[in-house]
């Protein structure tokens, strides 16, 4: 595996200059400024429609108040003579009824065809205007009218004569739309003003929360860079809560990527220099005088077949992952029953009968080729010396501290075993691969690599049953 | 015992396949999947050596291909990778054997014989009919226990015909396994090894091991004593 592509993904700055650079999901911020921006725009929006048609209502009552209060202080303004004639007000509430087109109109209509108009109201054409029976009040518009478009309070009343005679009249006032839309219009304008401060104002109070809030992520990239640049170990600062459970993973898998790294170098290292003594042997055997051909071709076969073994060897244990962090459960029983079907198909001249304990929750939390490895070179070692039987015993090992059950996982033989005071020697764990103990091919030294890339313990003993070998391998799932 | 061998490596092939045909094996060679799964469909094999990393055609795939094809004779992997994952599916996928790259040549020499002799229902490494006993590994045949010195061609008609001990094996059948295509069919060449083997194997006349079916072929005729015998 390439050592980068461990590493979680690069912060997205350092990806902008890419030649074709992949869409990019909107950031946080963005999101969460269009959302809000489109929220607020919405609620001013409504704010401003509700306090501008409130304000016209309230300024629609206060017309029709002002309206008829102008017609009330017409009507006591009028008298009657004493032969019940009406005689026209001598003064006006509003100096506007006086000028002409000032858009304040009144017109007073008695009995028989009685007509007065203020002076504002001269020439106008106010036809549409018809006497009320007194006591009556209506308040009407907007009514278009060749002054525009008006609103009028008429209001019908009965005069008393000194002689106990009754004079109908009736006063309308009214006044022109325009008024009043040119209230309502600076009101709007007004509104308009303070709302879009409004909103200005939170946008920017929220974008300020915003990078408060996005900080610590800001942070973290921040970090990472700085790992990558090797100039720190690990995300070290202080994360809030609901980030630290990504951060603690990703010092995790930082670590894991170190120790991967870490053990490619070793083997690398170590394939080299186990590589030189071959080479030192074949190139002075090939150097040495007075050595016949057949000894000097044999020397040189023994060592490349050295060499094969070492490159075998080192490249599995390379391979080796040893990680159990973000490892699933893999299943014992499957894999198990793959492998014995193979070596038994390989070893089918020998007949040996593989009997199978398998504990249904026994799992394995780990890499499935290093388990494969593991299992495998166990039974095939089984097989290779085993006389006609094999046990492959697999249990849970309940764990009380831990939330994951270990694992206990053994393979034995009725072949010859191994003597007691052997076992040390067969398990010796050369420091590296040239220096194990020869004729127990490399498949013995692969599975102690796993056990110890697991942190998990081999044990080779005399089977109970068989009377062979035994080898029982213990992991504990951290 | 005719061989597939698909390889693609060149060096590796042209030195096996030498190797084999020193050894007496009839080989026709393929350098890709697509060949192998030509000659595997249509030549009839006792045995296929195939590379698990092959071009155009996964060895692996190869192996399941010919298997599907309804093709049974026995199938040998050679994987670079040693890895339990990689034999464990080759083996499921109906291989018989693996070898892991690089290897000695005597070691596949002696799967290739292993495998053809289970192939061919023998479990022991000495196939034993009566007092006619040949050891595979040590390809040596003994009489009576007395060592029979035979020619490698020699060695593998008799080879040949002992793995199929009871069977009818038509002459074409055993031409096609034991030799080269370019070998010229037509010249009596086979009936000379019979003629020779028979001497070699019973001077006297009296066990009479490989009888002439007329028309069709030939049959070992003594009875296989598959025992512990050895």
């Amino acid at each position: 595996m390439d050592a980068d592509t461990a590493l979680p993904s690069r912060a997205p700055t350092a990806t902008t200059n890419n030649p074709v650079p992949p869409r990019q999901p909107l950031s946080l911020a963005a999101r969460a400024a269009i959302a809000a921006g489109f929220v607020l725009a919405g609620f001013l929006g409504l704010v401003g429609l509700t306090l501008s048609q409130a304000n016209r209502n309230r300024a629609l009552s206060a017309l029709q108040e002002r309206l008829q209060n102008d017609a009330i202080a017409y009507i006591t303004n009028f008298d009657v003579s004493r032969y019940g004639k009406l005689l026209p007000p001598d003064n006006s509430p509003d100096p506007n009824f006086s000028r002409p087109g000032s858009g304040l109109y009144a017109i007073a209509l008695g009995d028989d065809g009685y007509r007065w108009e203020s002076s504002s109201a001269i020439g106008r054409d106010f036809t549409f205007v018809s006497p009320l029976p007194p006591g009556e009040r209506r308040f009407v518009g907007p009514v278009d009218t060749r002054m525009g478009r008006l609103y009028y309070f008429s209001y019908g009343v009965a005069l008393d004569t000194v002689e106990k005679k009754s004079v109908r009249l009736t006063v309308m006032v009214a006044q022109t739309e325009d008024q009043l839309e040119g209230d309502n219009l600076a009101y709007r304008r007004q509104l308009e003003v303070w709302l879009s401060i409004l909103g200005v104002m939170l946008i920017v109070l929220q974008f300020l929360l915003l990078r408060w809030s996005l900080t610590p992520l800001r942070k973290v990239a921040s970090d990472m860079t700085r790992v990558e640049r090797g100039e720190s170990d690990h995300l070290d600062s202080q994360y809030p809560l609901e980030l630290t459970g990504l951060t603690e993973r990703i010092n995790v898998f930082i670590d894991n990527e170190r120790e991967q790294r870490k053990r490619y170098r070793h083997t690398l290292a170590d394939l080299a220099h186990s590589l030189k003594t071959p080479l030192a042997v074949i190139r002075s055997q090939i150097e040495s005088p007075g050595v016949d051909d057949a000894s000097r071709r044999s020397g040189v076969l023994d060592q490349v077949r050295r060499m094969d073994e070492l490159v075998a060897y080192q490249l599995s244990r390379a391979a080796t992952s040893g990680r159990q962090t973000f490892a699933s459960a893999v299943p014992i029983a499957g894999h198990a029953e793959d492998l014995v079907q193979s070596l038994e198909k390989v070893y089918a001249a020998k007949n040996v009968l593989c009997e199978f304990e398998i504990d249904e929750h026994a799992v394995f939390y780990g890499e499935q080729g290093d388990l494969l490895e593991l299992m495998g070179n166990l039974l095939e070692n089984a097989f290779k010396w085993a006389g006609h039987r094999v046990l492959l015993v697999a249990k849970e090992r309940p764990s009380s501290t831990k939330h994951r059950a270990g694992l206990w996982l053994s393979v034995e033989d009725d072949g010859p075993g191994i003597a007691a005071d052997k076992i040390e020697k067969v398990l010796q764990r050369g420091v590296r691969g040239d220096e194990r103990v020869q004729g127990h091919g490399i498949g013995l030294s692969i599975v102690q690599d796993i056990v110890h890339a697991y942190k998990g313990e081999l044990v080779v003993d005399r089977s109970p049953e068989f009377g062979g070998a035994r080898f029982s391998v213990t992991v504990e799932h951290t | 015992m005719r061989i597939l061998l698909v390889e693609d490596e060149a060096p590796l092939r042209e030195t096996l396949a030498a190797r084999l045909k020193r050894d007496g094996f009839a080989v026709d060679a393929a350098q890709d999947g697509e060949e192998g799964i030509y000659l595997g469909r249509e030549v009839p094999f006792d045995l296929a050596i195939i590379d698990l990393g092959l071009p155009k055609m996964s060895g692996m795939d190869l192996v399941k291909a010919l298997r599907e094809a309804g093709q049974r004779y026995p199938i040998l992997i050679l994987t670079a990778r040693g890895s339990w994952q990689d034999k464990v599916e080759g083996l499921k996928h109906g291989a018989d054997d693996y070898l892991v790259k690089p290897f000695h040549v005597e070691e596949l020499l002696a799967r290739i014989n292993a495998l053809v002799r289970r192939a061919s229902g023998w479990s022991k490494p000495i196939l034993a009919c009566g007092m006619i006993k040949l050891d595979t590994t040590a390809q040596t045949v003994t009489v009576e226990g007395k060592l029979v010195d035979l020619t490698s061609y020699e060695y593998k008609v008799l080879e040949y015909l002992m793995l199929h001990a009871g069977e009818l094996v038509s002459k074409a059948d055993l031409t096609e396994h034991i030799y080269q295509q370019d070998f010229d069919r037509d010249s009596n060449v086979l009936e000379v090894f019979i003629g020779r083997l028979r001497r070699k194997l019973d001077p006297e006349g009296t066990l009479k091991p490989i009888e002439t079916v007329r028309g069709r072929g030939y049959r070992f005729a003594i009875p296989r004593t598959d025992g512990d015998d050895e």
